[in-house]
């Protein structure tokens, strides 16, 4: 090791305190981008693999019913590899020690699975080869199947018993349910009796939402998988289906709708309720937004963090130059050569990328492994684990180092610059001429001389408070995003489930019912209120443009269900006439006071054009809400409901009582305690967002510290002499002390006041960037969001000033005094 | 000693070297027609007061700097022709320079400060020697701020010599030493002269010191006044000022 090397480790060693603040804000940066990189890779690779095992369908059809030999032509059509029909139906689940009954979702699959497909009358339908039309196979199992089935426990269907079951894993274990024990549900309104063979997984439950949900709950919400036969008994579904999965060859994947179009045509006699491309599957739409926004965060937050460790690192090594001019001029006075000291001080950035890109790869990989396992209480995976990324770590490493160095090229360029000869000669004295706020005489003759030498230090030094001020902005808007994200994460779930949804239990029927049903539900135990709602799905047109969707009819003057405008003010219901949320409407291009058509999908399926009376908003879903008496006329009835929202006394007993007669009603399809949907959203959204929030602040403490740090410190080394000369005058350190907190205030609170703009726009960006038919961000800043920033980045600046007044405090003023310069 | 100049004797040669400053509207002309020779081993001063040129005559020599007119040679080759490469070169290999605020290196201890030098050169000299010949091997690992400035300068000389230059180039060694400290370091570069042949270029604004030269070349507002050999130096601890 030469000597330079020698005296580089020893400024390295001497900037200590510094150094690590610097090396930490590059760290973060690394840090973002590893962690966000590898959770992407993480989430992405488990999706592929866990989607190619189960051979996760491209697209699926609801139908009414659909007898099985009639699927033939949609096999056939151009694009379509393979289908397979499957049984679906909503249930409730009665468990003993459960006093709620309990939402699930049963869903059919082959009786046995076998290696070799078998020729025969069958259920699978599947092309040989794929793409060939004409020739058809149908073939009754096979190994594996569309949308099929990772085992966790227990094992497949046996054939001992018809009413075998598997269930889902998550439900499973949370209700402690084993491969042998029995279990209930209600299918097609009988009480049936289930043995449970084991427990499962699939890909299309990666995010399992139950009915009306937004994040999973596997307390409340199970999938059942029921055998084929048994299914078609149980509902009377010899030889039909009414779910239809399918996989499209590669080439008809991206734009799946042709397909699907055809394929409606084909399947109108059989009550088309919806098609769904994989796009739009609940599961996959959830999974590929989050997968997509680490992508654009793993871009942007490092970006940030790098930018400001670039940036601060320029500050520093412009002072480190400035400060060895002689030692550069008498390094080349003495043979060195311009390349020799350039890289000299080069080496000084260079190691702090190094040492920042080195620990935030392994910081990145510790919050990688964080994220995940966060992730696994959302995603359910057959495994989803945290890897190492050679590849990835090496880029984010070589990222940080670049960024030191072009950060450290500014100030080390002046090396270039210093001719030996003027470098021995004293520097000229920075230009001290009045600053433009001079100008400004009232004000200025009332300022003290301390506010005078701390507004001219600041003026003066520009490129400091530069960047100062864009580092202080950084830091504010990271705050401010994130505090914003929590602001919209609970204004989402108020709006959603205490103004718009204010009933306490809501019911949802199989089937139509008449306004009997509403007075049966009314006199059920503890029920204050009884609210009856009517759901039609339909097919919304507009000219070009159409939607599938649905309408839901609430009587008038309804107290339990409160349409909203954007403003959070309630919308009367129009007792002729549809609200129509604002994200429906903008998708179909129509305003209020426009005609829409739409198309029932069950009943007599007649076109009605309606007008659009209002516009509402939510954040959740699409809703369209009408008069329940209005849309039962449309659909051709007196009156009709499907559903029920109640309001109970919230008595423990009554409610007690309330559960145990919902379960032996056969009639329900669902039932959802708000409470319980509260507590889950609460339990996992909210968890994760102060997680997510605790690191942003502290990240975006790092920012601030470390710029701050640095631009006191590089200051207090500048203005040694006039340092000395103040304590010779009569100044104590805490004077001194407070000349230089002045001054970084002033930069950080300019700082803070552009950053928090900045940080709104961001949290804009974000919620225009989640704006999807199911789950929008309202963009909401509370009073304390602000407050709190504010209150954070003086915190910061007041912890950095702390480190920088101990520096004054060990100043060795008496040699700074008499030391030549 | 008295030196006769002779070709193969001559060390360095300016002719006639002209050096103006431009700061933008102002030219300062540091330098007019300045023409010199320097042999081998021969201790020059240049004396003037503050402002005279010296300073710049020094760089120029030391190939820090360069003529606006007029040439530059050294053993024969023409330094002012020199590129940046072979500048460096030159001042790796040929020159040591000794400055009035010593410019040691802060974080560096003295040994440290003369490795600097040695690590760069082809054929330096052991660091320990270097140190000795300045009578500092007790002190070798002190950093700067724990020596008295005579001591700095004597590290610095200790540097200057270590990668053996032909040339040594002094700009007010004894500007910032008080008068004993002053001369012990001038007996140290009479020394180098005469025990080891080299050439030593001292410059300084204090008439007495040029008593102890070969030759003084005097020096008023960029123009050289008067040179005269000096043919009985006298010896550093007999002057005063
Ligand atoms: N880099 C420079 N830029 C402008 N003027 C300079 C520069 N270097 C020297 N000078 C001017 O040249 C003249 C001679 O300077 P210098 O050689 O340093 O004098 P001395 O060393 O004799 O005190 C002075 O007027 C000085 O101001
Ligand atoms: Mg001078």
């Amino acid at each position: 090791m030469s000597v330079l090397h020698r005296k580089l480790g020893r400024e390295l060693k001497n900037a200590g305190g510094l150094l690590f603040a610097i090396v930490s804000i590059v760290a973060v940066g690394v840090a973002c981008y590893v962690a966000m990189g590898s959770a992407y890779n993480n989430l992405n690779e488990a999706k592929r693999r866990y989607y190619r095992q189960c051979r996760m369908a491209d697209f699926s059809i609801e139908l009414k019913k659909v007898p099985l030999a009639e699927l033939a032509p949609i096999a056939e059509l151009p694009g379509v590899v393979e289908i397979r029909p499957r049984i679906d139906f909503h249930a409730t689940v009665d468990l003993p020690d459960v006093a709620e009954p309990l939402n699930g979702l049963v869903l059919s699959l082959p009786d046995r699975r076998v290696q070799e497909p078998k020729k025969g009358p069958g259920l699978i339908c599947a092309k040989h080869p794929p793409g060939r039309s004409g020739k058809l196979n149908l073939v009754p199992f096979s190994a594996t199947i569309i949308n099929d089935i990772v085992i966790r426990r227990g094992g497949y269907f046996t054939e001992r018993r018809k009413n075998e079951v598997i269930v889902n894993e998550a439900f499973a274990a949370r209700h402690k349910l084993v491969p042998g024990d029995w279990i209930h549900l209600v299918l097609n309104n009988r009480r049936q009796e289930l043995f449970v063979v084991g427990t499962a997984i699939s890909s299309e439950f990666v995010y399992m939402l139950g009915p009306g949900a937004i994040v999973p709950d596997p307390e409340h919400f199970g999938v059942f998988y029921l055998k084929q036969s048994y299914a078609e008994d149980v509902f009377d579904f010899d030889g039909a289906a009414n779910r239809v999965l399918g996989r499209l060859a590669p080439a008809a994947r991206d734009n799946p709708y042709l397909v699907l179009r055809r394929a409606e045509q084909l399947l109108s006699p059989y009550g088309v309720f919806s098609t769904t491309p994989l796009k739009d599957q609940a599961s996959n739409n959830y999974l590929s937004q989050e997968i997509q926004g680490l992508r654009s965060f793993a871009f942007f937050m490092p970006t940030v963090f790098l930018a400001v460790a670039a940036l601060v690192l320029n500050v520093l090594l412009n002072r480190l130059v400035e400060q060895q001019r002689t030692t550069v001029g008498t390094l080349k006075a003495m043979g060195y050569s311009n390349r020799q000291v350039f890289i000299h001080f080069l080496e000084f950035g260079l190691i702090v990328g190094l040492a920042g890109g080195l620990l935030g790869c392994a910081l990145g990989y510790w919050m990688a492994e964080g994220m995940t396992i966060q992730y696994r209480r959302f995603f359910e995976f057959p495994e989803l684990n945290n890897h190492f990324y050679p590849g990835l770590q090496l880029t984010g490493l070589v990222i940080s180092v670049i960024c030191a160095i072009l950060g450290s090229l500014h100030g080390t360029r002046l090396v270039l610059k210093l001719k030996p000869a003027e470098a021995m000669r004293p520097k000229p004295p920075k230009q001290g001429g009045a600053v433009l706020l001079e100008r400004i005489t009232w004000l200025w003759q009332r300022l003290g001389s301390n506010w005078r030498m701390v507004l001219r230090s600041i003026i003066r030094n520009r490129v400091r408070t530069a960047v100062g001020v864009f580092a202080a902005a950084m830091g504010a808007s990271v705050l401010v995003a994130g505090f914003m994200m929590a602001d919209a994460s609970n204004y989402l779930v108020d709006f959603q489930f205490k103004w718009i949804l204010k009933s306490d239990i809501d019911l949802a029927f199989k089937d139509e019912h008449g306004e009997d049903a509403l007075l049966e539900a009314a006199r059920l135990p503890g029920v204050d209120r009884a609210e009856p709602t009517l759901n039609v799905g339909c097919t919304f047109y507009n000219g070009p443009y159409s939607k599938k969707g649905g309408i839901t009819g609430l009587a008038r003057g309804a107290k339990l269900t409160v349409p909203r405008d954007c403003d959070a003010r309630p919308i009367r219901i129009p007792s002729a006439g549809l609200a129509m949320s604002r994200k429906l409407a903008e998708i179909l291009h129509l305003q209020r006071g426009d005609l829409v058509t739409f198309r029932p999908t069950k009943g007599l399926r007649k076109e009605q054009r309606v007008p659009v009376v209002e516009i509402s908003d939510s954040y959740l879903g699409t809703y369209v809400y009408t008069d329940i008496r209005y849309l039962s006329r449309l659909v051709g009835e007196q009156f009709a409901m499907t559903g029920v929202q109640l309001r109970t006394d919230r008595d423990p007993a009554n409610l007690a009582a309330l559960y145990g007669q919902l379960k032996k009603l056969p009639a329900l399809e669902a039932v959802n305690t708000r409470a319980d949907m509260i507590e889950s959203l609460e339990k996992t959204l909210v968890d994760t967002m102060w997680v997510f929030i605790g690191l942003l602040v502290v990240f975006a403490g790092i920012v601030f510290f470390g710029s701050i740090l640095n631009a006191s410190l590089v200051s207090l080394a500048e203005r040694q002499r006039e340092v000395a000369t103040l304590r010779v005058l009569g100044y104590g350190p805490w004077q001194i002390g407070s000349l230089l907190l002045r001054e970084s205030m002033i930069v950080t609170l300019i700082g803070t006041a552009i950053g928090m703009p900045l940080g709104y726009l961001l949290a804009v960006g974000t919620s225009m960037a989640y704006d999807t038919e199911m789950f929008r961000f309202p963009v909401v800043a509370q009073t304390h969001t602000w407050v709190w920033t504010v209150m954070l980045a003086i915190l910061f600046g007041l912890l950095a000033h702390l480190f920088v007044q101990r520096a004054i405090h060990r100043m060795d003023w008496l040699e700074a005094l008499n030391a030549k310069e | 000693m008295s030196t006769t100049a002779s070709d193969n004797n001559e060390l360095l040669k300016l002719e006639p070297v002209d050096k103006t400053f431009r700061m933008g509207e102002v030219a300062v002309e540091a330098l007019r027609d300045v023409s010199l020779e320097v042999d081998k081993a021969e201790f020059l001063v240049m004396v003037g007061p503050s402002g005279s040129g010296k300073s710049t005559i020094l760089n120029i020599i030391g190939g820090l700097d360069s003529p606006t007119a007029g040439r530059v040679w050294y053993c024969g080759r023409e330094l002012s022709a020199f590129s940046a490469a072979e500048l460096t070169r030159y001042r790796r290999d040929s020159v040591g320079f000794v400055f009035q605020f010593y410019n040691l290196v802060a974080n560096l201890s003295a040994r440290e400060n003369v490795m600097v030098s040695t690590e760069i050169s082809n054929d330096p000299m052991d660091v320990t020697e270097a140190l000795g010949l300045v009578e500092l091997e007790e002190r070798m690992d002190h950093f700067p701020a724990q020596m008295s400035g005579g001591e700095q300068q004597r590290v610095a000389i200790a540097r200057a010599l270590a990668k053996n230059p032909d040339l040594l180039l002094c700009d007010e060694p004894t500007g910032a030493l008080d008068f004993a400290t002053g001369k012990r370091v001038l007996r140290l570069l009479v020394d180098l002269k005469q025990n080891l042949g080299k050439t030593v270029i001292l410059i300084t604004h204090n008439g007495a010191i040029a008593q102890i030269a070969d030759r003084v070349i005097r020096l008023r507002s960029g123009q050289v006044v008067e040179i005269h050999a000096n043919p009985q130096p006298v010896p550093p601890e007999e002057i005063t000022w």
